[in-house]
């Protein structure tokens, strides 16, 4: 694959631009956080409570008196490593069972994608919750979730791809060769199941960062104080009339960076299509 | 004058209207028919009779001054609907409308009649006579005896039944009839609070005998349950045959489930429900700014309690405890976590509605993070004091928790706040065991409650696992006493007790909030929503 027609192909669309510019934004963000940020997330001012965006407070402040604009920048911190480290670790431990145990077949096979099988059989909200309810709300089990909800959709993806590529005639000189087996399932096999495990994977991304957001605004994902988006979502639900914007805020920067990935991955998608 | 002298007289000035031309006979009849009275009432009224007289046929036929019109009320989702297990305000919400209480208590902290119309007490204080309403009858037609108090506060005080009350009711020696109408208690020691405690919110009476109370609705109280849909509504008519006079005001009430508030607020403004009886505080900032809706808040003496675990360390060094007390600045969270509505608190339950009992002799310590950081350094954490923050999900709770965080670490107090669902913190009595909770407690209406239950050593819900012998003696006067001076004073040093070395603070009192629609007469709220009397409330 040429390395330099998939860049061109993926920076021709203006939306995938938009779409990386968006994500690139929040990257800086959670990177530089402490030197964009001009206060302290969990910082309280029983004076200023509710106030609406101003110079000073460019989002507003909440109902206890926290810079909403501060907040969002150390939630995005939250945000991206929950989900792209969730998402990273599910496509990993994904692509290692699902290449390989496709590639080796027989009752292995069978057994481990009726587990996952089992596991799909729930709604991934579902599981989560249930997960959670075990393991108990904290940064740690959140992440720990997203790695259980996604493993076995990306090992499924991976699966259907081997299968496809396991009886061509490359495999089974492969084989003649009497190659082995780490040879044949990383040398031969992933370069090509890497494609639409990249495709896969951003699409991942982008629906853990709902299932992050989600699991705070039911209150099991990131405790309070942090400043975890869907957890501001759920804070300001009662006090929508009150403070508009604490409500808006948040849920617009889930909504943005879930867009910006979106199109990140139609672009992924698209460029691989065509080169 | 009373309500049907008063709409004799507007009839009979109408009518004037009517001889003079001013107004027809049509309009005449629909103002007669809108006032409540029949059309042959009015009719007679028109044709000149002074006083009209009941209709031939009208026998079992509702009054005109009866009940009418609908009152729906929003409320969260009962679950238990026996009154001896019954107690959140929704489940007694309804109860308290189908059954009766053998006395009551007003808005005003006062013990009022209600079954019992009357009531002396023996000068020893230890033997109690209450005497029943006449003509009280339950749903199903049978009249209330002394014989079925007897038997519900016999099953309330049975210990085989594990009925929370039975702690409650341990105090009585005995419980006879004395005659069809009287009922007599006698206590093994003083109470004077025994009638309060004949108010608990699960003495509800019942039919004798009954075999299903969680299903049956057999109530002597001012409505009858037509329908009840789990998880979704109560429908209940009035009582025809109710004995209080004048009660209920309506004939039809619809107690409708909410399991969301922000939805149960979302209703009365979109004019689904009438009357909503509690909610958090942005909600009723929201709605204090919503034409056609009335706000009402009323104090009450319910609190939050935060309290530290004093029989393991680090809650048993005094140290820690003052040190947290230190660090914590109770004015800034009565402002930040309940806008200001309610009171402050002095880290005691008896708070300034309990007016001759409460006290300010003893001040509170100004906040001093840096005094903190020094009992904690003496106490053996010079590096600061790293502990969870258990926290139930419900009311404003979780803010306090987070308030709470950034003022004690100012003190090198660590906070890991942890939210749990309510279920999971009240579950297995884990609230019991932690180190370091919150703790949500109702308003009552004598202080009594709170020392017993919650304060004096080995007391059932005593989650600090507080143990000193100077306060359980005080308790114990306060709770035996006769002399009323003598109680203040006990009062006075167990709210000292609790400032100094106390393992809890008690940052507010907080306010009962609840709104209706306007039009609605007669709603008087109450401190606990689920009291609240709905038969005295007209539409």
């Amino acid at each position: 694959m040429n390395v330099q027609r998939l860049g061109r192909a993926f920076f021709a669309d203006p939306a995938t631009a938009a779409g990386t510019i968006i994500v690139a934004g929040f990257l800086t963000l959670a990177l530089f956080g402490p030197l964009v940020a001009p206060y302290s997330p969990t910082a309280q001012n029983v004076d200023l409570i509710r106030q609406p965006p101003s110079p000073s407070h460019l989002f507003g402040t909440d109902r206890l008196g926290r810079d909403l604009f501060s907040r969002i920048v150390y939630g995005a911190r939250d945000m991206l490593a929950l989900a792209g480290g969730g998402t990273a670790l599910a496509v990993i431990f994904g692509t290692l069972i699902g290449v390989s145990v496709a590639y080796l077949g027989g009752w292995l096979e069978e057994l481990v994608f009726r587990l996952f099988d089992g596991l799909l059989a729930m709604p991934a909200l579902l599981l989560a919750l249930l997960l959670l309810g075990a393991v108990g709300p904290s940064r740690v089990s959140v992440l720990l979730v997203i790695v259980v909800v996604y493993t076995p959709i990306v090992a499924r993806v991976a699966r259907s791809v081997v299968l496809t590529l396991k009886p061509r005639g490359f495999i089974e000189a492969a084989r003649m060769r009497d190659e082995r087996l780490s040879y044949v399932l990383w040398r031969e096999l992933l370069p090509l199941v890497a494609p639409t495990l990249a495709v896969e994977a951003a699409l991942r991304f982008s629906y853990a960062i709902f299932l992050v957001a989600s699991l705070g605004f039911l209150g099991v994902g990131v405790q309070p104080p942090n400043p975890d988006w869907g957890l501001m979502v759920l804070e300001a639900r009662n006090e929508f009339a009150l403070a508009p914007w604490s409500l808006y805020v948040p849920a617009a920067a889930i909504a943005l960076l879930v867009i910006g990935v979106n199109l990140m991955a139609e672009g992924v998608r698209r460029a691989i299509g065509e080169s | 004058m009373n309500p049907s002298d008063e709409r004799l007289h507007v009839l009979q000035m109408a009518r004037s209207e009517v001889l003079a031309g001013r107004m027809s006979r049509r309009a005449f009849l629909r103002l007669g028919l809108a006032l409540g009275l029949s059309a042959g009432a009015t009719a007679l009224v028109a044709c000149g009779s002074a006083t009209p007289s009941p209709e031939p046929t009208a026998a079992p036929a509702p009054t005109q001054s009866g009940p009418t019109g609908r009152l729906r009320v929003a409320s969260e989702i009962p679950v238990q609907l026996d009154p001896a297990f019954a107690s959140s305000d929704a489940e007694i919400l309804i109860l308290n409308h189908v059954y009766d209480y053998l006395v009551d208590i007003d808005a005003g902290n006062n013990v009022i009649p209600r079954l019992a119309r009357e009531w002396t007490m023996s000068d020893d204080g230890l033997r109690y006579r209450l005497t029943l309403a006449d003509g009280v009858y339950f749903h199903d037609g049978s009249p209330l005896t002394a014989a079925d108090v007897v038997w519900t506060f016999n099953r309330l005080r049975d210990r085989s039944l594990q009925l929370p009350t039975a702690d409650l009711y341990a105090n009585i020696a005995d419980i006879t009839a004395d005659g069809e109408n009287a009922v007599v208690f006698t206590l093994t020691t003083p109470n004077p609070f025994f009638l309060y405690d004949l108010s608990d919110n699960h003495a509800l009476v019942l039919r004798a005998g009954v075999t299903n109370p969680a299903t049956a609705f057999n109530g002597t109280g001012p409505f009858k349950v037509v329908e009840y849909r789990t998880e979704n509504r109560i429908d209940l008519a009035a009582h025809q045959a109710y004995f209080q006079a004048g009660k209920p005001a309506i004939a039809n009430l619809e107690i409708i489930f909410f399991a969301d508030q922000a939805a149960a607020v979302d209703a009365l403004r979109g004019g689904q429900v009438d009357l909503v009886l509690r909610m958090p505080t942005p909600l009723f900032q929201t709605l204090q700014q919503t034409a056609g809706i009335v706000t009402v808040q009323t104090p009450t003496n319910g609190f939050d309690l935060v309290r530290l675990r004093a029989d393991r360390t680090p809650g048993n060094q005094p140290d820690v405890i003052r040190a947290l007390k230190l660090a914590t600045d109770r004015q800034a969270i009565f402002r930040q976590v309940k806008a200001g509505l309610g009171a402050v608190g002095r880290d005691s339950p008896i708070g300034p509605l309990f007016s001759a009992y409460y006290s300010e002799e003893t001040p509170i310590p100004p906040r001093d993070p840096a005094a903190a950081r020094a009992l904690l350094a003496a106490a053996g954490y010079p590096n600061g004091l790293k502990l969870d923050l258990h926290v139930p999900d419900s009311g404003d709770r979780p803010d306090l928790a987070v308030v709470l965080k950034e003022q004690w670490a100012e003190a090198g107090i660590d906070i890991n706040v942890i939210v749990e669902p309510e279920s999971v913190y009240y579950g297995d009595n884990g609230w019991l065991e932690v180190d370091l909770g919150i703790t949500g407690w109702g308003s009552r209406p004598v202080p009594q409650f709170y020392l017993d239950v919650m304060l004096v050593s080995g007391a059932v819900w005593n989650e600090s696992h507080f143990s000193d012998a100077e306060f359980d003696a005080l308790a114990a006067t306060a709770r035996t006493t006769l002399d009323e001076a003598e109680r203040v004073r006990a009062y006075r040093e167990i709210q000292r007790i609790l400032i100094e070395r106390g393992p809890i603070i008690i940052p507010y009192f907080f306010a009962q909030l609840s709104a209706h629609r306007e039009g609605l007469r007669g709603y008087v709220a109450k401190a606990f929503p689920g009291r609240t009397d709905l038969a005295v409330i007209a539409v």
